[in-house]
């Protein structure tokens, strides 16, 4: 649900991270948060945790100032992936405005993935959204396992299904940029068609995309 | 949007205001000990440049130095700690940085207890909606049942109500056959004596004209005098004229026979009665087994030669009825099994309480009754016996007193061996 505010010439954005359990949602943050600059982005807010495990969510919130003088704040979340926490799950995936699936690449976790994608689904109808009309891309995480799936086998897999599909190690810092980058398009490609970005408020699509995904230039 | 999400009121992380996250009451200390620390004045401003909190004076002269540090709400400025000091406070820098670490932290950890707290709130609100839903399904479907309950209570009792009137019809269809039967049976019944009876007293009409005759003669030849033995003489030549001998003898088996038809009538009559009004008569408490004894001690004179009586009564408890009627009952039944058989009759005579009901059983090794009549036998006036030794409204009576006492009256019989009539009565535990 899209939060705009036209005199305030405001616009709030909300981007999930939804999968199941340790699949790397909150380590897909982290690596965000280390690896994008720090000016178009807040800080990240990990609430509450026991032993690592998210049990209410991560928050971390992104700018950009269009020359229109439009803000917009993109808020990432995570949610927490643990079975017994759907409640928080789906008070989480209210309004959003797009997802991210977090899925875990290792063989054994193949009906993990498929369980927590089938509550993605439930839950997004649970809360009034309807998954065709969202931005959802797909994470296969933890590349640098052995034990996992091969790519091919999960493209062929996923390949019907039309999604983007990226293939990641938030642990070693790869895919994690090319996803966000992916789910920042889909979401401003949706926002853009129900508010007219471009043509309302000049707000250019690489631009856009450009400044909440920049990468810090490391030394 | 759709249904499910409309009941969701809460909603994770919606944009604050600073004033949502820090109260005046928390922000005032800090700014406190930046006073005691040589700070002028102290303030916190909101999104629109409005202090939340103030504290300190500025001087009438002397223009202050200003320093105004940014509050950031997840990353975002929100508002501001401003500060104000003389020119030569000596590391106002660092306890403005100090300030702003301390302001900062507490707005961040507000916000995320908030947040906390709404995740809480929404699942609370969520699992009191889930209740509040299922509360109500559970209300629906108790209704719909209680609807569906009261309905096929209606259904039933109006099914009940049909049903009744359909047998009240059907009984009074059948009433009105049988009291059709009945006038039928009756006036056969009741005709042949009558026949006789009229014509008896025809016959006894001429009888009596020849009986008057005889009594003037005898008058008048007495008033005229003369010889007794010529007055003798011409009486008996009249009388055999007459035949007085055969008049008197025939009217006295005319009569009598008179007097047995209007008994016959009078018996029918009196069946008649009880048959018509079963409901006029009280119900009273009957003890079956002392009624049963006193009624086979009372029929002994009738035993056939050679009977023997077999009985094994076993006490019962009060039976509520309308008592003349059931004990007509069943001395109708003892009647027929005691006509069953002219001689060397088996006479069995049981009660019992089997469960909730009480059975009496009469049973003889009579006659029997034919398979081909046996549906007949509760028909009025239907009899097996030769015309004139039964009334054919024994057996008619005995289930009409069974029947309103709510019982059943059973008979099972085979042509030479003999018959058994069972009569079952509800169990009345309270007379
Ligand atoms: N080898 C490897 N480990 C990873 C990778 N991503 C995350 N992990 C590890 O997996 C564990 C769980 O990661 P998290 O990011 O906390 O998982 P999560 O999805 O947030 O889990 P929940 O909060 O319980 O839903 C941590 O020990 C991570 O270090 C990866 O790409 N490769
Ligand atoms: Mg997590």
């Amino acid at each position: 649900m899209i939060e705009f505010d036209e005199q305030q010439k405001r616009l709030v954005l909300k981007l999930v991270y939804y999968g199941p359990a340790l699949s790397g949602k909150t380590t897909n943050l982290l690596c965000l948060h280390d690896r994008l600059q720090q000016e178009g982005r807040g800080e990240l807010m990990m609430l509450d945790t026991t032993e690592d495990r998210t049990i209410y969510f991560d928050l971390l919130p992104f700018f950009y100032v269009a020359p229109s003088g439009l803000k917009i704040k993109l808020k990432v979340y995570t949610v927490p992936g643990q079975v017994r926490h759907d409640a928080t799950r789906k008070a989480v995936l209210q309004r959003a405005d797009g997802v991210v699936f977090i899925a875990d690449s290792q063989l054994i976790q193949q009906g993990v993935n498929a369980e927590s994608f089938a509550n993605l689904e439930q839950n997004l109808s649970m809360v009034g959204l309807a998954i065709e009309q969202l931005p959802l891309v797909v994470q296969f995480n933890k590349q640098d396992l052995p034990g996992v799936v091969p790519e091919a086998e999960l493209r062929e897999t996923w390949g019907p299904t039309g999604l983007p599909v990226f293939m990641a190690s938030a642990l070693q810092g790869w895919g994690v940029l090319e996803t966000f980058q992916a789910a920042v398009e889909g979401l401003f490609d949706t926002v853009d068609q129900k508010l007219g970005l471009r043509e309302h408020y000049q707000v250019s699509r690489d631009d856009f995309v450009a400044q909440l995904v920049q990468a810090e230039t490391k030394l | 949007m759709t249904e499910a999400s409309s009941h969701i009121e809460f909603i994770i992380g919606e944009e604050k205001r600073l004033a949502d996250i820090v109260g005046k009451a928390e922000v005032e200390p800090l700014l406190r000990s930046a006073l005691k620390l040589g700070i002028t004045r102290a303030a916190l401003l909101d999104e629109d440049d409005l202090p939340l909190a103030v504290l300190g004076e500025l001087p009438e002269s002397g223009a202050p130095v200003r320093k105004q540090l940014n509050i950031l709400v997840e990353g975002e400025p929100k508002g501001a700690l401003l500060l104000e000091a003389t020119e030569d406070l000596p590391g106002f820098e660092a306890i403005a940085r100090l300030l702003q670490d301390a302001l900062q932290l507490t707005v961040t950890n507000n916000l995320k207890r908030m947040l906390t707290t709404e995740v809480h709130t929404t699942i609370v609100q969520e699992s009191y909606e889930q209740l509040v839903n299922t509360n109500r399904r559970l209300m629906e479907s108790e209704r719909r049942y209680r609807d569906l309950a009261r309905d096929l209570e209606l259904k039933v009792e109006e099914r009940t109500a049909e049903l009744k009137a359909a047998y009240s019809r059907l009984l009074q269809q059948e009433k009105l056959a049988a009291v059709g039967q009945l006038a039928a049976g009756m006036a056969h019944e009741i005709n042949t004596p009558l026949g006789f009876i009229g014509s008896n007293l025809h016959s006894f009409t001429k009888y009596q004209a020849r009986m008057a005759e005889m009594l003037e003669l005898y008058q008048r030849l007495l008033d005229e005098g003369g010889v007794l033995e010529q007055i003798a003489w011409q009486a008996r030549q009249r009388r055999q004229q007459l035949k007085l001998d055969f008049v008197l003898t025939d009217s006295g088996l005319l009569l009598e026979q008179c007097r047995e038809g209007v008994e016959r009538i009078a018996t029918i009559v009196a069946q008649l009665k009880g048959f018509a009004h079963l409901d006029g008569m009280e119900q009273q408490s009957m003890d079956l087994v002392h009624e049963l004894k006193q009624l086979l001690a009372g029929r002994a004179p009738q035993f056939p030669p050679n009977t023997r009586l077999i009985t094994d009564l076993q006490p019962l408890p009060p039976v509520v009825c309308r008592v003349p009627l059931m004990v007509q009952a069943f001395a109708n039944i003892l009647d027929n099994a005691l006509k069953s058989r002219a001689e060397g009759l088996e006479l069995r005579v049981s009660s019992a309480v089997a469960g909730e009901r009480l059975l009496i059983s009469i049973s003889d090794n009579g006659c029997g009754i034919p398979a081909d009549q046996l549906p007949r036998i509760f028909e009025p006036f239907f009899t097996t016996r030769p015309v004139g030794s039964g009334t054919g409204m024994g057996l008619t009576v005995a289930r009409e007193a069974v029947i309103g006492a709510g019982g059943a009256l059973e008979v099972t019989s085979r042509e030479g061996e003999g018959t058994v009539v069972t009569v079952c009565l509800p169990l009345t535990l309270d007379p």
